[in-house]
C-alpha cells in the first residue's frame, strides 16, 4: 500500500510538468502584454523597455519557462506583477478559505443526497422517486451564481436571517456553501440513487434478508456499503471541482477564495500567480484523488488486496 | 442694570447662532464607516501601482504637496505646499507648511518631499511604476527645510497637476532608512493610518492620533474600511442590508429598487469619464477622413446612453473630459458630425464606398459596458450600409493589439480632468504608446506642444479650443459619451468628497445615526 502511494506520488511530478507547461503557453498565446498592466498607460516606452528586459520578457519562450521551473525547484514560484506578493503566499492565504467553502458545501451535499438516493432507490418508480428526481434535474441545471443571488434576496433581503456576502463567522458560510453544496447534491443524489438500485437487486441482498437480519442492517450494512465506490469517485471528483473552480460563487458571495484568485489573475495577465495557482490546484487534485483512492482500500478489501500485490 | 442684562442677554443669544468653526457633528456617529467597492485593492504603496481603485486608501492616509479640486474647476488649493511658484521657466519652488507630521509623529520636510520624488523618478521599477508623469524633472533638491526646488527642462503649465496625483504622495524618508520597518510606504501625513489588509476581503484605515492640519475640517469616522464585494448585484443587497454604508457603482437595472428604500440615497453627479469609438488612422479604410465621419454620423449616441446607462449620462463631441479645463460642450463645438443618417450616407459616398461593400472590424473589451456597446453601433453602421464584424477580447489583449496597430475600429475609454496635455498628447501625439488612433498630425504635435508651454492663458485657452475643433473635423474618434456618476449610500452619510471621475475622498465622511 505504502508503495502503491509512493508510486502516485513519483507519478505526479511529470503530470505537473506537462501542465505547467501548457498553462505557460497558454498564457504567452492569449495575448496581451504584461507590462501594459503593471506599468501607468503614460509610460514612456523606454519605461515599458527596461521593464521587459528586467522582467526578462523579450526572452525565447523556453528560457522563460525554464527560469520559472528553476524557481519552483528551489521554492520560488514568483512574485505576482501586479501586488508584488509572493504567490504561493498569496495562493495559500486564500487557501484555507476556499476548503471551508468546499469542505461544507461538500458536507451539506453528503447529509441531503445520501440519504435521498438511498430512500428514492427504495421507492424507485413512485411519486417520491420522481420528485427526487426533479430535484436533481433542477440543482444540476441551475446556475449557482443565480442560485446565489436568489438566496441572498430571500434569507438576506426579504428576511434578514443571513448576510449577503462577506465572511467573518459561520452565519457567513452557510449561503455560499447551500449554493455551492445544492448542485453537488443534485449529482450525489443521482449518483447514490444508481448505486444502490444495483446493490438492492444484487442476491446476498435476498440471501440476508432471508437469513434474518433487520431491514436497516440490510440497506445500511450490506447495501450501502458495497455501493460505497461510485459515490466515493463522485464525491472525490466534486470535492476537486469544488477546490479549483467555484469562482462564479466566490464572486457572489465576495469570498476571498483561489477560484476567485485563478480569474482575476488570469485577466490582469499576472502570468507566475496564474501558473503558480493552476500547479497547486493540479497538487491539490492529485492529492484529492490519491486520498479517494486510499478510501476505496478501506471502504473494500479487494481494492486493498489489489494495491498490495500491485505494490 | 436690568438692561445691561438684557443686553447681555440678547448677545449671547445672537452668540449662541454663530456655528463653530468646524461644527462637530450631532447626534450618534456610527464608528466604522464601510465601503462596497467593486474592485479590490491591490497595493498600497502608492509609487507601485496605477489603480484608481488604490487611491481611495492613499485619500486616507497620505498627503501631496498640493490637492486639486475636481468639483471647482481643477483648482489647485494648498496640502503639504502652503505656496508654490514658477522662478524661472525651469524652477518650481514649493513652500511647506511648518508643523505638518507624519502618522507616527515624526516631521515632514523637504529632504521627505525630495527623496519621494527621486524615488518616483527612479526608472528601477522595484523602486516607482510612475517615474513616466515626471521625464520633465531633471533634479530636485532641498533649498532649505521647508522649501523644495523641482528643476525642469522645460517650462510645463500642467507639472504641479502631475504633482497633485495620488502616486506623488509624500513619504517618509526616516522610514524608508529604517531596517525595521518592513513596508515604509504605509506611513503618510494623513488623518487615518494603516490597520489592516485581509487580502480578497478588505482593507481598514483607523483614525490616527497625530493629524497635524487643524484648519482644515477634522475627520470624524473612527474606522473607514474598504469591503471588496466585486458582483454589482450583491454590493446593492449588501447595502439595502447595511452591511455597507455605501455602494459604488450599483447596477443601473436595480436603481429603482434602491431608490425606493427611504434608508438610503441614489446619488447621482456629472460624470467625466469618456467612452469612445476610436479608429487606426493610420491604414484602411479609416485612413480615409470621410469615412470616418460617415461613421460619426451613422452613431445614435442617445440610444446608446438610454440603453447602456438607463439614461443616466451625456453625449459628447469634444476629445476632452467633460468639466476638464478648456472643455467644449456640444453647442459651443464647430460644426461636429453627429446623428444624421442621410448625410452618414451622403459621406460614405463621398469617401467612396457603395451601400454593403465595406466590411470592418471593431475590437471591443468583453466586459460591460463595450460588449453592449458594439452590437448597437454595428446596428448603426449597418443601417448606412458598413458591415461590422465584432472582435471581442479582454481589455489586456485590446490593449496590446491597439498599441500594435492591429484594429481599425476599436472602443475604449479616457479618464483624465485636470490634465489636458495628458489627453492631447497620449491619446493623439505622434509615436506616443498609447496613441492607440496611430494619427501623425504635425498640427496636433505643435499644438499639443504650445497648450503645454503657452504661459499666456487667454492664448492657451484659445490653442484648446481650436485644437478640440479640429480634432472634431478629422475625426480620429467618435466621442461617445460620458456616464453620469451613481453611488448609493446610507441617508446619514455626511462629509464625503465625491468626484465625476470616481477619485473619491472618503477622509471626512461619516455616518450620522
Amino acid at each position: 500500500m505504502f508503495r502503491y502511494i509512493l508510486k502516485r506520488l513519483v507519478i505526479m511530478v511529470p503530470t505537473l510538468l506537462i501542465t505547467s507547461l501548457l498553462i505557460f503557453w497558454a498564457m504567452d498565446l492569449a495575448g496581451g502584454d504584461p507590462v501594459d498592466q503593471i506599468l501607468p498607460e503614460n509610460a514612456s516606452v523606454a519605461q515599458r523597455d527596461a521593464m521587459r528586459q528586467q522582467m526578462g520578457f523579450n526572452d525565447p519562450f523556453m528560457i522563460r519557462y525554464l527560469r520559472y521551473i528553476k524557481g519552483i525547484v528551489t521554492g520560488d514560484m514568483g512574485k505576482s506583477y501586479i501586488s508584488g506578493e509572493d504567490v504561493f503566499k498569496t495562493f495559500m492565504g486564500r487557501l484555507h478559505m476556499t476548503l471551508l467553502l468546499g469542505g461544507t458545501a461538500l458536507i451539506f451535499a453528503c447529509i441531503i443526497s445520501i440519504p435521498l438516493g438511498i430512500y428514492t432507490a427504495l421507492h424507485e418508480n413512485t411519486w417520491k422517486d420522481t420528485a427526487a428526481m426533479v430535484f436533481a434535474l433542477f440543482g444540476q441545471s441551475m446556475p449557482n451564481f443565480w442560485l446565489g443571488l436568489m438566496l441572498i434576496l430571500l434569507f438576506s433581503l426579504k428576511l434578514g436571517l443571513l448576510p449577503s456576502g462577506g465572511t467573518g463567522g459561520i452565519r457567513y458560510l452557510i449561503l455560499p456553501s447551500v449554493t455551492v453544496g445544492l448542485s453537488l447534491a443534485a449529482l450525489l443524489t443521482r449518483t447514490t440513487r444508481s448505486a444502490m438500485l444495483d446493490v438492492i437487486r444484487q442476491d446476498y441482498m435476498t440471501t440476508a434478508r432471508a437469513k434474518g437480519a433487520s431491514y436497516q442492517r440490510v440497506i445500511y450494512n450490506h447495501g450501502l456499503r458495497n455501493a460505497l465506490i461510485p459515490i466515493i469517485t463522485a464525491i472525490g471528483m466534486q470535492f476537486s471541482y469544488v477546490m479549483t473552480g467555484s469562482a462564479l460563487a466566490e464572486t457572489v458571495f465576495g469570498w476571498p477564495g483561489i477560484g476567485r484568485l485563478v480569474v482575476e489573475s488570469i485577466n490582469k495577465r499576472d502570468t507566475p500567480m496564474v501558473t503558480g495557482s493552476i500547479i497547486l490546484c493540479c497538487v491539490l487534485m492529485a492529492v484529492i484523488n490519491l486520498s479517494v483512492d486510499i478510501i476505496y482500500a478501506f471502504c473494500d478489501p479487494r481494492i486493498k488486496a489489489q494495491y498490495s500485490s500491485k505494490g | 442694570m436690568r438692561k445691561a442684562f438684557l443686553v447681555a442677554f440678547v448677545i449671547c443669544s445672537l452668540l449662541s447662532f454663530v456655528p463653530a468653526a468646524f461644527a462637530a457633528p450631532t447626534g450618534k456617529v456610527k464608528d466604522n464607516l464601510v465601503i462596497g467597492v467593486a474592485q479590490e485593492i491591490n497595493e498600497l504603496n502608492p509609487m507601485m501601482q496605477n489603480d484608481q481603485i488604490n487611491n481611495n486608501c492613499f485619500a486616507l492616509s497620505h498627503e501631496r504637496l498640493i490637492f486639486v479640486d475636481a468639483n471647482n474647476g481643477y483648482e489647485i488649493e494648498p496640502e503639504i505646499a502652503e505656496s508654490w511658484k514658477w522662478k524661472d521657466d525651469t524652477h518650481l519652488i514649493f513652500t511647506l507648511f511648518k508643523n505638518v507630521r507624519f502618522s507616527n509623529g515624526t516631521p515632514l520636510t523637504s529632504a521627505d518631499v525630495v527623496f519621494t520624488l527621486n524615488r518616483a523618478r527612479s526608472s528601477d521599477p522595484t523602486q516607482s511604476k510612475v517615474s513616466g508623469t515626471l521625464s520633465l524633472i531633471k533634479d530636485v533638491s532641498a533649498l532649505d527645510d521647508y522649501t523644495v526646488q523641482v528643476t525642469t527642462s522645460a517650462y510645463s503649465n500642467e507639472l504641479i497637476y502631475s504633482l497633485g496625483a495620488y502616486p506623488l504622495a509624500i513619504q517618509s524618508k526616516a522610514a524608508y532608512a529604517d531596517p525595521n520597518n518592513k513596508k515604509p510606504w504605509l506611513i503618510g501625513s494623513g488623518p487615518y493610518q494603516f490597520k489592516e489588509w485581509k487580502e480578497g476581503q478588505y482593507v481598514t484605515y483607523t483614525l490616527g492620533k497625530n493629524y497635524w492640519n487643524d484648519k482644515k475640517e477634522p475627520p470624524v469616522a473612527k474606522e473607514i474600511t474598504f469591503k471588496f464585494l466585486l458582483d454589482a448585484s450583491q454590493r446593492a443587497i449588501a447595502l439595502q442590508n447595511g452591511e455597507i454604508d455605501v455602494c459604488i457603482d450599483p447596477p443601473i437595472t436595480d436603481l429603482r429598487f434602491l431608490q425606493n428604500d427611504k434608508n438610503l440615497i441614489v446619488h447621482t453627479q456629472a460624470g467625466t469619464r469618456l467612452f469612445y469609438l476610436g479608429f487606426n488612422v493610420a491604414k484602411a479604410p479609416f485612413d480615409n477622413q470621410k469615412l470616418r465621419q460617415a461613421v460619426s454620423c451613422a452613431i445614435d449616441k442617445e440610444s446608446i446612453i438610454s440603453i447602456v446607462l438607463d439614461g443616466r449620462g451625456k453625449s459628447q463631441t469634444s476629445v476632452l473630459n467633460r468639466g476638464a479645463w478648456s472643455f467644449l460642450d456640444n453647442d459651443k463645438v464647430k460644426g461636429g458630425y453627429t446623428y444624421d443618417v442621410p448625410r452618414a450616407k451622403n459621406l460614405l459616398a463621398e469617401a467612396g464606398y457603395k451601400p454593403g461593400a465595406l466590411t470592418v472590424e471593431l475590437y471591443s473589451a468583453t466586459d460591460d459596458p463595450y460588449k453592449t456597446i458594439a452590437p448597437i453601433i454595428q446596428a448603426n453602421l449597418k443601417d448606412i450600409g458598413i458591415n461590422v464584424a465584432i472582435k471581442s477580447m479582454d481589455q489586456a489583449t485590446l490593449k496590446t493589439e491597439c498599441a500594435k496597430g492591429h484594429q481599425q475600429m476599436f472602443l475604449w475609454r479616457w479618464n483624465i480632468g485636470a490634465r489636458v496635455d495628458e489627453t492631447y498628447r497620449e491619446l493623439f501625439y505622434t509615436d506616443f504608446p498609447t496613441n492607440y488612433h496611430q494619427l501623425k498630425d504635425k498640427y496636433v504635435d505643435q499644438m499639443t506642444d504650445k497648450i503645454l508651454t503657452e504661459k499666456d492663458q487667454a492664448k492657451r485657452l484659445q490653442y484648446s479650443i481650436d485644437l478640440q475643433n479640429y480634432l472634431v473635423e478629422l475625426v480620429p474618434q467618435v466621442p461617445l459619451y460620458v456616464p453620469d456618476l451613481v453611488i448609493a449610500f446610507n441617508k446619514g452619510l455626511k462629509g464625503a468628497y465625491l468626484t465625476g471621475g470616481g477619485a473619491h475622498n472618503w477622509s471626512r465622511a461619516y455616518i450620522q445615526q
